[in-house]
């Protein structure tokens, strides 16, 4: 995929005092759906809004493909946006509210009311288009907002936290909506999420965010499976963080030698980060590294949740058929399945 | 949500005892009131020296009908109205407009738009009455030697005193002091929009210009129903303001206005019933559908 | 509340530092049309202090909108007091006594307005929202319709020069619009709170009295001020109710003033008059205008 179709390149915006984007940059492939995430505050929404024009950076660029949008005003950059909530046009009806972009191009009324109706029948609502949006559900307005923001074929699809405002269920449906609408249209697109699971299931590429900044840019794989720092690691997934002693290149911890992936830390007392995956357990009398407060069953796997002599809590993900022996108060030894791992001075 | 009301008595009689002498106050002295003045305006007390007077139906309504002066109120409140009701929705609609994007300076304006509403009408009656003064040219003061200093000395002409124009004029002050009403009422309006929806606009490609045509003004309709309401039940009961500027003069008469003359002056209370009833009715008319409707939203909105 | 949202503004979409050759006009717009409309406003009030300052026989139309050539006070004091001007009415007198009255029933307005408002918004009884419907239609009457056997009954029980006649009127036609801004204000008020003072056994009153009124500043502010400006403001009953006695109440001083009993017309006075009478309301505005707003915008039934 060559990555050079939303081309945003440093990046810098601040709010008075506060900075929100500290020299971002980022590259966008034609039909690829980038998810930024990140805490709140992090500065993914103003990227968003940047990317959109709804609010002027203080330095940088944006092209699209050759065009430069850098100073292009909003209602000419040609992109569909879905807001967080409360974004239809009341007055207008669902099929009027999904015409309006195109109204706004000037496309003669019996095409733009089909172009509606082809959209509302992709987003399954086309019954409802004669209905005002407060006479629908809020999964419902945001399949709306969807179809609006699609209608007049936009170049960059953007999406700022469209699922937060929903119940569990209709937001897990919707999401999977939105990705195969995605695939299917072709659309690039830009989403923006505070929930990883949200962003880690549907995305091409997820971008961590941190303080205004890119952290790390990656599949959902590689960000899991190789964070680049110990902010990803952290942030992304469920991560235990246990205490070792590092020797050069090695970190022994509970009783093994692990090599270090990232070699700037220095020697002697660290943080060691290890996936739950990855913890595996042991039954044991004697010398017990830990013992088992609880045991949370989700399904095929467990959970089991552990605290080290010296407090530390420890989470081991098993599968649930190999887990039932591990009740609350059972003394176990840890084994690290995992021969490399990132440390931290801390 | 409201708190169920509940079906046990004990747990409502409480409340209920509480606001009885409210209930009783607003009964007698609104609702008992209203009829009394209606029992009235079918009497024929039509002065004082009347003592024991007799039910004569609807008499003095058709009376009221014949009566040029009676007339000649109601449509000097009628022209009144319009130019008021007008005048002032488009002056706090424009105030609204230059306010609503939020600019430095905006409390400074926007307290200097709404003081007159703090101001008594008879108290400003002074100025008004001066304002409006109908020498011309050399001898002009108040709004015509404005007008000349300005350039539009063609303008000039004698407001409350001209022939036609009389209504219209008065309607000036009321304006001036009423904008600052209207323009809360459509600065709360366009505040009451989400930003999400100019946004939402934005990006789907509309203009400035079409965000107003297209996104704003139409949410607007019910605050535009809500300001020519208030202002149509306000210029009904338009009172001290006459009084303050030109008094009782036949010629700046409205409905509120004659009906204090009949009943002050000709001691006529059957007349000034009838009037007062005439002009209740009017009030009811546009009041009462109104009321439904906000009740109705009420509901809706729960 | 619509007086809140007064408040919010919206997302400015530029940034403050670059501005475009659009912006930058529609600004310079927006400031030329706000100044020309600030002048048009101030304008009747800048008649009425500068003609207050130019004495008493110094003031003449053709001169109102000069600056007086000296600050002459002279009228201020005559206006006050009435003088040899105006033996009949003093200004002062009436104003100290309509103070007095304003201040009683605003108070008296207010407590009621309260409790009324406690109870239709969470002491609800049988039929409660249809009896404030029927306290609401009494906020838009006309005042006339009531006004003939009003006078009558005050005539016949022989109150009607007593100050107490006008305190009673602006309590009692003053109980809708003190009743609904209290009501509105606990409407706001989550039902939670009194329900955990129910499970907790206290009783309604104890509710009211512990928990509503320690909140309640506010919606006191918004109605003391609103009631205090329409009753100083008032004339409608001033005139009705007091047998057109022009002493008791200010409006009616005011009206007598400007109209003037002596054959000359004063203006230096008439003007300085009005302004006096004028600054109560207007300290209240000035200080306490948010809340004068919201009383204000109650009286749409959209606050």
């Amino acid at each position: 995929m060559s990555q050079n179709y939303l081309k945003v390149k440093g990046l810098s915006k601040k709010f008075g005092n506060v900075v929100a984007l500290n020299n971002f940059s980022l590259e966008v492939a034609r039909g690829e759906l980038v998810t930024l995430l990140g805490p709140s505050g992090c500065g993914k929404t103003t990227a968003l809004r940047l990317v959109a024009g709804l609010e002027r950076q203080d330095s940088g660029t944006i092209f699209l493909e050759s065009r430069d949008l850098t100073l292009i005003p909003a209602h000419h950059r040609n992109m569909g946006m879905v807001f967080q909530a409360y974004s239809l046009f009341p007055n207008l009806t669902v099929a009027e509210n999904v015409a309006f972009g195109l109204q706004m191009r000037k496309v003669d009324r019996s095409a733009r009311i089909k172009k509606a109706h082809e959209l509302l029948d992709l987003v399954g609502l086309d019954s409802q288009s004669a209905r005002f949006p407060h006479q629908l559900s809020g999964g419902q307005q945001q399949r709306v907002a969807l179809a609006r923001a699609l209608a007049f074929e936009p170049e960059i699809l953007l999406l700022d936290e469209p699922l937060s405002a929903l119940d569990a269920q209709v937001r897990s449906n919707l999401r999977e909506e939105i990705r195969r609408l995605q695939l299917s249209l072709g659309t690039t697109t830009l989403f923006v999420t505070h929930d990883q699971e949200e962003a880690m299931s549907i995305s091409d590429r997820v971008g961590v965010m941190n303080e205004g900044r890119l952290e790390q840019i990656d599949t959902p794989d590689d960000l899991y499976n190789h964070p680049k720092n110990v902010f990803i690691a952290n942030f992304v997934g469920l991560m235990n963080q246990v205490s070792g002693t590092k020797t050069g290149k090695s970190v022994s911890v509970f009783g093994a030698n692990l090599k270090v992936k990232n070699e700037v830390v220095t020697d002697g007392r660290v943080l060691v980060y290890i996936r739950p995956e990855f913890v595996e357990l042991e039954c044991t009398e004697s010398d017990a590294d830990a013992k088992v407060i609880s045991r949370l069953f989700l399904g095929s796997v467990s959970q089991v949740i552990c605290q080290l002599n010296d407090g530390t809590i420890v989470h081991s993900l098993l599968s649930s058929r190999m887990s039932a022996e591990f009740a609350p108060g059972i003394r176990v030894k840890i084994r690290v399945n995992e021969d490399e791992v990132l440390v931290s001075n801390g | 949500m409201a708190l169920q009301t509940s079906k046990r008595f004990s747990t409502w009689i409480g409340g209920f005892l509480l606001v009885v002498p409210s209930i009783a106050a607003v009964t007698v002295f609104v609702y008992g009131m209203i009829v009394w003045t209606i029992k009235i305006s079918m009497t024929d007390r039509i002065s004082a020296s009347v003592k024991e007077p007799k039910f004569v139906g609807f008499q003095n309504y058709t009376n009221l009908l014949s009566d040029t002066r009676f007339t000649h109120a109601f449509e000097n409140l009628v022209k009144f109205t319009f130019v008021f009701i007008v005048g002032t929705t488009i002056a706090g609609f424009i105030m609204a407009l230059l306010l609503e994007k939020g600019i430095k300076g905006e409390g400074f304006f926007r307290s200097f738009y709404l003081y007159p509403l703090a101001i008594s009408f008879i108290a400003m009656g002074t100025v008004w009455n001066w304002l409006l003064n109908s020498n011309v040219d050399a001898d002009a003061g108040g709004l015509n030697l404005l007008l000349q200093k300005v350039g539009l000395g063609f303008l000039q002409n004698s407001w409350y005193l001209s022939e036609n124009g009389a209504a219209y004029a008065l309607a000036l002050p009321a304006i001036w002091q009423m904008a600052g009403y209207v323009l809360a009422l459509f600065l709360a309006g366009f505040r009451g929009i989400p930003d999400d929806l100019r946004e939402a606009a934005r990006v789907d490609g509309a203009s400035e210009a079409k965000i107003y045509r297209y996104v704003l003004f139409p949410q607007l309709t019910p605050t535009l129903f809500t300001v020519l309401i208030i202002l149509g039940h306000v210029s009904m009961k338009v009172f001290d303001l006459i009084i303050g500027i030109n008094g009782k003069s036949y010629v700046t008469q409205v409905v509120a206005v004659y009906m204090w003359e009949s009943t002050f002056d000709q001691r006529n209370y059957a007349k000034g019933t009838a009037i007062a009833v005439v002009l209740l009715l009017l009030i009811a008319l546009i009041i009462i559908p109104y009321l439904r409707w906000v009740i109705k939203q009420e509901n809706e909105n729960r | 509340m619509t007086a809140e949202l007064l408040e919010k503004k919206p997302n400015p979409i530029a940034n403050k530092r670059k501005r475009s050759g659009k912006e930058q006009f529609w600004l310079i717009f927006r400031y030329t049309s706000l100044t020309f409309i600030w002048f048009l406003i101030v304008m009747p009030i800048y008649v009425l202090v500068v003609n207050s300052l130019k004495g008493v026989k110094d003031v003449y139309l053709v001169n109102a909108f000069d600056l007086p050539k000296s600050l002459d006070f002279s009228a201020w004091p005559i206006s006050w007091s009435g003088g040899d001007y105006f033996s009949a009415f003093s200004l002062g007198e009436s104003m100290t006594r309509t103070l007095f009255f304003v201040v009683q029933s605003s108070l008296i307005s207010a407590i009621i307005g309260s409790i009324n408002g406690y109870v239709f918004a969470k002491w609800k009884f049988p039929g409660s929202n249809i009896v404030f419907t029927l306290f609401l239609f009494g906020m838009f009457i006309p005042y006339q319709a009531v006004m003939i056997p009003l006078v009558q009954l005050v005539t016949n029980m022989g109150v009607n020069k007593s100050i107490y006649v006008l305190v009673m009127a602006h309590v009692i036609y003053g109980i809708p619009i003190c009743t609904l801004i209290f009501r509105n204000y606990y409407a706001s008020i989550p039902d939670e709170l009194i329900e955990a003072g129910l499970v907790d056994k206290a009783s309604r009153i104890r509710i009211y009295r512990s928990i509503i009124l320690p909140l309640s500043l506010p919606a006191f502010v918004v109605v003391l001020i609103w009631q205090f400006t329409s009753a100083w403001n008032d004339f409608l009953f001033a005139i009705f109710l007091t047998g057109g006695s022009p002493k008791l109440s200010v409006a009616t001083t005011t009206l007598n003033f400007i109209t003037g009993s002596s054959n000359q017309v004063f203006y230096g006075l008439n003007m300085t008059a009005s302004l006096i009478v004028s600054l109560p309301t207007l300290v209240v505005y000035i200080f306490l205008g948010r809340y004068f707003l919201r009383g204000l915008l109650s009286g749409s039934l959209k606050g």
